[in-house]
């Protein structure tokens, strides 16, 4: 009974893997000729993976994705980077250098990776004026929160039993702020740029919520600076991402438009130049990992 | 260990092929070893004077060089400043003007920030700490410290830059620009580099650290390069107009001292730091017999003086001396 159950996974598997690849074959869409063809077309596009697709519907598509993956998010973080993603996120909230007394906006952060290391390394941290601070997470996406939500009272790291933070977990969208000009000292967004529809809008939003002297950190996967380092990291993320997403969180396409959107993002110095148009100063990026994530950095002065 | 197995293979190779090589005995004679009584007797007053005169001819075709250039440099940004006036700092130009002006905004901040830094630096130490309390004491939000990745270094270069300037200010007030002649130039230096190391006295207690963040692999090419421009400006004022060896060697002797004076420094207890300046006038006085034993003896140590030179040069085109004074 076992192995025929097992068989019948491996046959849709394999099935799927075919299907998947000869409409990958057949579908991408040269990217040189995108922009043309589209600006005809009344609305304008953007891309959800390799796709190309309205911009009112990109937000729908990737709300969807994080849905489904909500659950497993970070089960599936944790065996798709071999860990890695952890040290990731410690080297960025170090970057970061957390201060009692700041003001944090962790966008995107649905499950509070990034809010939890803020807040243990401020616990970690004298305080002998006894200063307020505050972390706001923020998501687009509820479920993802709500995951979030629970890993925090679970890890015991709720307002009551911090004593100098305050917690807020607010749904939003990173294009438009629910917040007040220069409320925030920092701003992390943490592998959630690549989801957005229009990045030039949220970096401008950014912008907009930081106070003078604030800084915009940003932790994205980003492009390897090794010829052969960036074969051997396709062939994994192509090859071995989707199906194994497809095997322990029962999703493919999530997967698939995880690595396809990991491709689309754009190259460190370019989205060095976005940040500088977007009005920040002293803008620097570092790669960890020969670049296959980077930190950016940025700061309203 | 392998270096020199091959250089002994060598010679023994060298031994071997002399006598085949060496065909006509004359060739062989002129290989044998000269007494050493010919080299000394080769360099006599005549050949001396002629060198210093040839020097002198050539500071003077150098200096004349040097106004020259200085002259055509500044023909050359009246003309630019002109031509910006007119234009309104059109294209490239324009784009080019509008970083620098940025780029100015964000030094002057930096700067801000690291000067407030400076009060909070006998409480918290040469440490991100110290900077974090100066931005908010210019009114800018704690995280702004991530402007200095490298932390306590950023605050130490700093403030040596900065009290390096107020020593060369101070010495080009003295000097008249360097116009005015030094009468004794070894008090001079002595006076300067006592100057340099009262300015660092508030700092005493933490200045172990900051000489530690200073030894700091990441962060010696800049000290280094700070100290030796230091040292060059304190031997440009003391009347140092040297274009021979002696200038590297009298810089090199002067950092030198400089350091082993400020180690000293950190250990001395005696009221007013007396037994510091003590002891810096005691290698100065050291420093100047060994130059004058040196220059008895150029003869014999011109070979070594070339290999030096040459080694300096290409170290300091490594270090790369070039570097942003601040």
């Amino acid at each position: 009974m076992q192995s025929t159950r097992s068989h019948r996974l491996l046959l849709s598997l394999t099935r799927r893997f075919l299907t998947n690849r000869t409409a990958g074959q057949a579908s991408p869409p040269p990217l040189w000729a995108r922009g043309a063809a589209n600006a005809a077309t009344e609305e304008h596009t953007t891309h959800f993976g390799f796709q190309t697709v309205r911009e009112s519907e990109k937000e729908q598509k990737v709300h969807q994705v994080f849905e489904q993956v909500a659950q497993s998010y970070d089960m599936m973080n944790d065996a798709l980077s071999l860990g890695i993603h952890r040290v990731w996120k410690d080297i960025f909230v170090e970057r970061l250098g957390p201060v009692h007394g700041m003001r944090l906006l962790d966008m995107a952060g649905g499950t509070g990776d990034i809010t939890f290391r803020y807040l243990r390394y401020l616990a970690n941290q004298p305080n002998p004026k006894q200063r307020l601070s505050h972390v706001t997470v923020s998501d687009i996406n509820q479920h993802m929160l709500d995951v979030g939500e629970e890993r925090a009272k679970r890890l015991g790291l709720t307002a009551d039993k911090l004593p100098n933070s305050t917690i807020a977990w607010k749904c939003a969208d990173a294009e438009k702020l629910p917040f007040e000009s220069d409320s925030y000292t920092a701003y992390t967004i943490a592998f959630g740029v690549r989801n957005v529809t229009r990045v030039d809008k949220v970096l401008a939003e950014a912008y907009r919520v930081l106070q003078p002297g604030g800084r915009f950190m940003c932790l994205e996967f980003s492009h390897l600076t090794n010829e052969t380092m960036q074969w051997l990291y396709d062939q994994y993320s192509f090859q071995l991402i989707p199906p194994m997403g497809q095997l322990l969180a029962g999703q493919w396409q999530a997967y698939q438009y995880l690595v396809e959107s990991i491709r689309r993002f754009p190259k460190q110095e370019q989205f060095k130049q976005m940040i500088q148009e977007a009005g920040f100063e002293q803008v620097s990026y570092e790669n960890l990992t020969f670049g296959m994530v980077s930190i950016h950095s940025g700061f309203k002065l | 260990m392998a270096n020199v197995r091959c250089l002994q293979k060598l010679i023994r190779l060298q031994k071997l092929l002399l006598p085949l090589n060496a065909q006509s005995p004359r060739q062989l004679a002129s290989l044998q070893p000269r007494p050493l009584t010919f080299l000394l007797a080769r360099r006599n007053y005549a050949s001396d004077e002629k060198t210093t005169t040839n020097l002198n001819d050539f500071r003077a075709r150098e200096e004349q060089r040097e106004k020259e250039r200085d002259a055509a440099d500044e023909a050359a940004a009246k003309a630019a400043q002109k031509e910006a006036g007119t234009t309104g700092g059109t294209g490239s130009g324009g784009s080019g003007q509008q970083d620098d002006a940025k780029q100015a905004k964000v030094d002057a901040i930096r700067v801000k920030i690291l000067d407030a830094a400076l009060q909070h630096v006998p409480q918290h130490g040469w440490t991100r700490q110290a900077i974090v309390q100066g931005a908010e004491d210019s009114g800018y939000p704690s995280v702004i410290h991530g402007m200095f990745p490298e932390g306590g270094f950023a605050l130490v270069s700093h403030f040596n830059g900065k009290c390096n300037a107020q020593l060369v200010a101070s010495l080009e007030q003295k000097t008249d620009s360097g116009k005015l002649e030094v009468e004794n130039p070894l008090d001079f230096l002595v006076q300067a580099v006592r100057q340099r190391l009262e300015m660092v006295a508030p700092y005493k207690a933490q200045w172990p650290q900051a000489m530690g963040l200073i030894a700091q692999p990441q962060n010696a090419p800049t000290a280094l390069a700070q100290v030796l421009t230091l040292v060059d400006d304190i031997c440009y004022y003391s009347g140092d107009r040297s274009v021979d060896f002696g200038w590297y060697t009298r810089r090199v002797g002067l950092a030198t001292i400089m350091k082993m004076t400020e180690l000293y420094f950190l250990q001395d207890t005696s009221p007013g730091n007396a037994q510091t300046w003590e002891f810096l006038k005691n290698r100065m006085d050291e420093a100047v017999q060994l130059q004058m034993m040196l220059s008895q003896t150029e003869g014999m140590t011109h070979t070594f003086q070339r290999s030096f030179n040459s080694a300096f040069i290409t170290a300091r085109n490594i270090l790369g001396l070039g570097y942003n004074r601040n």
